[in-house]
């Protein structure tokens, strides 16, 4: 008897263990990023690091400033949000709401393809046919841009914020749209009063990640924004090359001496971005917790 | 879309998918990166599957409501929208630096199985949760343990959404290029890896190579189009098995 | 309210029983002792506690969270609330049929084989256990030439059967039936009730029923439960003909009209 016993605590401590992995591992890339990127500080200036203002790593001396970075990401991300969220939320209307059983069956697995095709590609693709396009069409320069960034980044956001806002419209329960309707509103009077409200906390969920994921995409920005680190204005600073904080990393750390300091410094844009997405999915998930419906059954 | 696949499909023969690229990559074909990420796909699935479905069947099966299970999903959130670059910081500076794996397809692989994890622990579980619950009780009301419960009533029934889940998994690592092009992903070889300890070529971060920093960019258009066109056709033909397995069983469930 | 012991052996004797969901008092103070090889009807209006009560002989409450137990349940004599008890073992022995039928997504013949295959019995016994099993619930002439078929094919009066015979394949000592015909038609429910009275000379039945007929026809004795309390319990002519609490009275009599 205790011999079973025995053998299925222990089964079950091994579970915990896998289960407890991802708690690990959460802490370790805590301490190796932080770890790094605080050693930068040791000799670089915490606040010049912060509110510095130039980008200059191989310069003498050099200069390690994070607001060009920051904010060509944030231009980015903003940029993608503008014009993703929108689009994103109707679509998901539509496929929630609107269309039928045989649209929302096409529709549906488009999105998830849409989510599949890898970043490299995606940058591929705006490299050849958007850059260009925009030079053309915006006679600038170069295409390469924040605006081909964030059209890019839109169009990678989207299926995040399709799919997770249709989650959040189809959990609308059924009882608040017939009363509705019942009262006689029309169908877009019953959307645009009822159900979208009540959809409101998860659509914003929605959105928190899809600017998660937006912030930390880095391959298509790599290809697409142009890679030039200075602080862009606005509006006019999507039209000019941006250099953001992944692409930093991506194209500078294959240049740098291991355990320099220009290697920290890439290490500290990493914290910065790793504080960053887990602030945005630490408030996502607060969101979708707080207003999330209370479907009487279920766990 | 139909541009890569037009201009892509005249670029692909046979010789470019099992030849060696030639002359500063501007002609040849692109057999090892294809090899390269085959490798990589079977060195991260082979770790964060188990890992993955152990994890999401202390979740579902065990773990009571509490301050354990809620630590383990914040956790699991958070990896989920941790970007891809951070990861590869990390497998940088734990993988390559501190455990000395050095840049190789084993730091790579490694930081792609802690990156796909959280995918694979959520489609696993979704599996788990579709199981009826009917199932468990009648198993354990015939004097059945709980692990043997799991693993002869419970397990076979969640596997097809868990396959769907590893697929899916399959999909992300072919096509993430940020993790190893800092954890061992070369720019160019000669050679075929021969150890987990070798640099590799992968198809993602060759297509970046070629379409951005090689040799000749606007002659090597054709070689660029034909590798994005293999990469889609991979992670595209992968995610659509998965979708199309998760839409058979969920059809045979509802009947 | 005290149970009464009439001559038969007692298989299971429950004193003093309390079940708590959290903060909700579930069942007050039940005693009752249940006779060897009868069958035992629990009835009551929805939310009576007789499916809780019987929940409570397997312990298969232990799955649900919150719920705490106090009193004494000796089945055999032997206390199975006690820290010696393995639940494992004691589900083995006291085995359970639940409301809606619940095979597995497997064979006929596997779904029978699952408990002896892993209480570690040899392939021959198995087979001989699968065939003993079928023909004590009654299925065997129905599915003996498609062993290996899925079970999930199977009507719902068959599948219930084969549930029955997944039971039996442990070989129990008591059986628990937890409202087994409620998803049922008329004529599947009759097969059930007569497997149930053919299967009392060799288990020791509990069946919950909400429907008084089925009580009636199948029991030897009977328990009326109300909001968690065990109104009164006797010989099943005697609870439907002369009941002796007011309650019990009004419950017989409002469903039978």
């Amino acid at each position: 008897m205790s011999n079973r016993k025995y053998q299925e605590k222990a089964i079950e401590s091994l579970l915990c263990l896998s289960g407890v992995t991802a708690v690990v591992i959460l802490f370790l890339i805590c301490i190796f990023l932080f770890r790094d990127g605080l050693a930068l500080f040791q000799n670089y200036s915490f606040i010049d690091f912060l509110i510095g203002t130039k980008w200059y790593p191989t310069s003498q001396p050099n200069q390690f400033g994070l607001l060009p970075l920051l904010f060509g990401s944030i231009i980015v991300t903003f940029g993608a949000i503008i014009f993703s969220v929108p689009l994103g939320i109707a679509v998901a209307i539509y496929i929630a709401e609107l269309a039928g059983e045989k649209e929302a069956d096409v529709l549906k697995p488009l999105v998830e393809i849409l989510a599949g095709i890898p970043s490299v590609v995606y940058g591929f693709f705006g490299l050849v046919v958007l850059v260009p396009l925009l030079q053309n069409i915006l006679d600038l320069p170069t295409g390469q841009t924040a605006l081909a960034g964030s059209i890019m980044l839109g169009i990678m956001a989207l299926p995040t914020i399709i799919s997770m806002s249709e989650d959040a419209i189809s959990s609308v329960p059924r009882s608040i749209k017939d009363g509705s309707l019942a009262l006689g509103s029309t169908e877009w009077q019953t959307i645009n009063k009822v159900i979208l409200p009540a959809a409101l906390s998860g659509i914003s969920a929605a959105v928190m990640l899809g600017i998660g994921r937006a912030i930390g995409e880095t391959m298509t920005v790599m290809m697409v924004t142009g890679n030039t680190a200075i602080i862009p204005g606005f509006p006019d600073g999507l039209f000019v090359p941006v250099r953001t904080m992944t692409a930093t990393i991506a194209l500078e750390m294959g240049e740098v001496p291991q355990g320099s300091e220009h290697f920290y410094a890439l290490f500290a844009i990493g914290s910065v971005l790793f504080i960053t997405t887990f602030i945005t999915n630490i408030v996502a998930e607060y969101i979708k917790k707080k207003y999330k419906f209370n479907m009487g059954a279920g766990q | 879309m139909l541009q890569i696949f037009l201009n892509g499909y005249s670029a692909i023969s046979i010789e470019f998918l099992t030849e060696m690229p030639r002359k500063r990559m501007t002609e040849g074909g692109i057999y090892p990166a294809i090899l390269g990420t085959i490798y990589l796909i079977v060195g991260s699935m082979g770790v964060a599957v188990p890992l993955g479905v152990l994890s999401a069947i202390y979740l579902n099966e065990y773990a009571q409501p509490g301050k354990t299970k809620w630590l383990i999903e914040m956790a699991i959130n958070n990896l989920a929208g941790t970007p891809s670059v951070v990861f590869g910081l990390f497998g940088l500076a734990m993988f390559v630096k501190y455990m000395g794996f050095g840049a190789s397809l084993l730091a790579s692989a490694l930081t792609l199985a802690l990156m796909v994890l959280p995918i694979i622990i959520r489609t696993s579980q979704e599996a788990l949760i579709t199981v009826p619950e009917e199932y468990r009780y009648a198993s354990l009301a015939l004097g059945v343990t709980k692990w043997q419960t799991i693993r002869q009533v419970v397990l076979p029934a969640a596997i097809p959404g868990m396959i769907t889940g590893a697929i899916l998994g399959v999909g992300r690592v072919a096509g993430e290029t940020a993790p190893i092009l800092l954890t061992g992903a070369a720019y160019f070889l000669p050679r075929l890896p021969d150890s987990i300890y070798s640099q590799f070529m992968a198809l993602p971060y060759h297509l970046y190579v070629i379409a951005t920093a090689g040799t000749n960019i606007s002659q090597t258009r054709p070689i660029q189009y034909g590798t994005a066109l293999v990469l889609l056709a991979i992670v595209l033909s992968v995610n659509m098995i998965a979708v199309s397995i998760r839409r058979h069983y969920r059809k045979k469930l509802r009947n | 309210m005290s149970g009464q012991n009439n001559g038969k052996q007692t298989e299971i004797e429950v004193r003093g029983l309390n079940l708590w969901y959290g903060n909700n008092h579930a069942l007050h103070n039940i005693s009752i002792d249940i006779p060897k090889n009868s069958v035992t009807a629990l009835i009551g209006p929805s939310g009576c506690g007789k499916s809780t009560f019987l929940r409570c002989l397997n312990r298969m409450n232990d799955l649900v969270k919150n719920c705490r137990i106090e009193g004494n349940v000796r089945i055999d004599d032997k206390d199975i609330y006690s820290k010696e008890v393995d639940v494992v073992d004691l589900r083995k022995r006291v085995g359970m049929v639940f409301q809606k039928p619940n095979p597995f997504p497997m064979s006929i013949r596997d779904n029978i084989a699952y408990g002896p295959k892993i209480h570690g019995f040899s392939k021959n016994e198995i087979d001989s256990i699968i065939e003993d099993a079928l023909r004590s619930g009654a299925l065997w002439d129905e599915v003996a030439d498609r062993l290996s078929t899925s079970a999930l094919n199977l009507s719902g009066g068959q599948q219930q059967r084969l549930c029955i015979a997944r039971t039996l394949a442990v070989k129990p000592e008591v059986i628990l039936f937890d409202e087994p015909c409620s998803a049922l038609d008329p004529i599947s429910t009759s097969k059930i009730e007569e497997l149930i009275m053919e299967l009392k000379k060799k288990y020791t039945i509990v069946i919950v029923t909400h429907n008084m007929q089925q009580a009636a026809r199948i029991s030897d004795n009977t328990a009326f439960f109300l909001t968690g309390d065990l109104i009164e319990y006797g010989k099943t002519d005697q609870i439907f003909e002369n009941p002796k609490m007011k309650p019990t009275e009004d419950y017989i009599t409002g469903r039978f009209g």
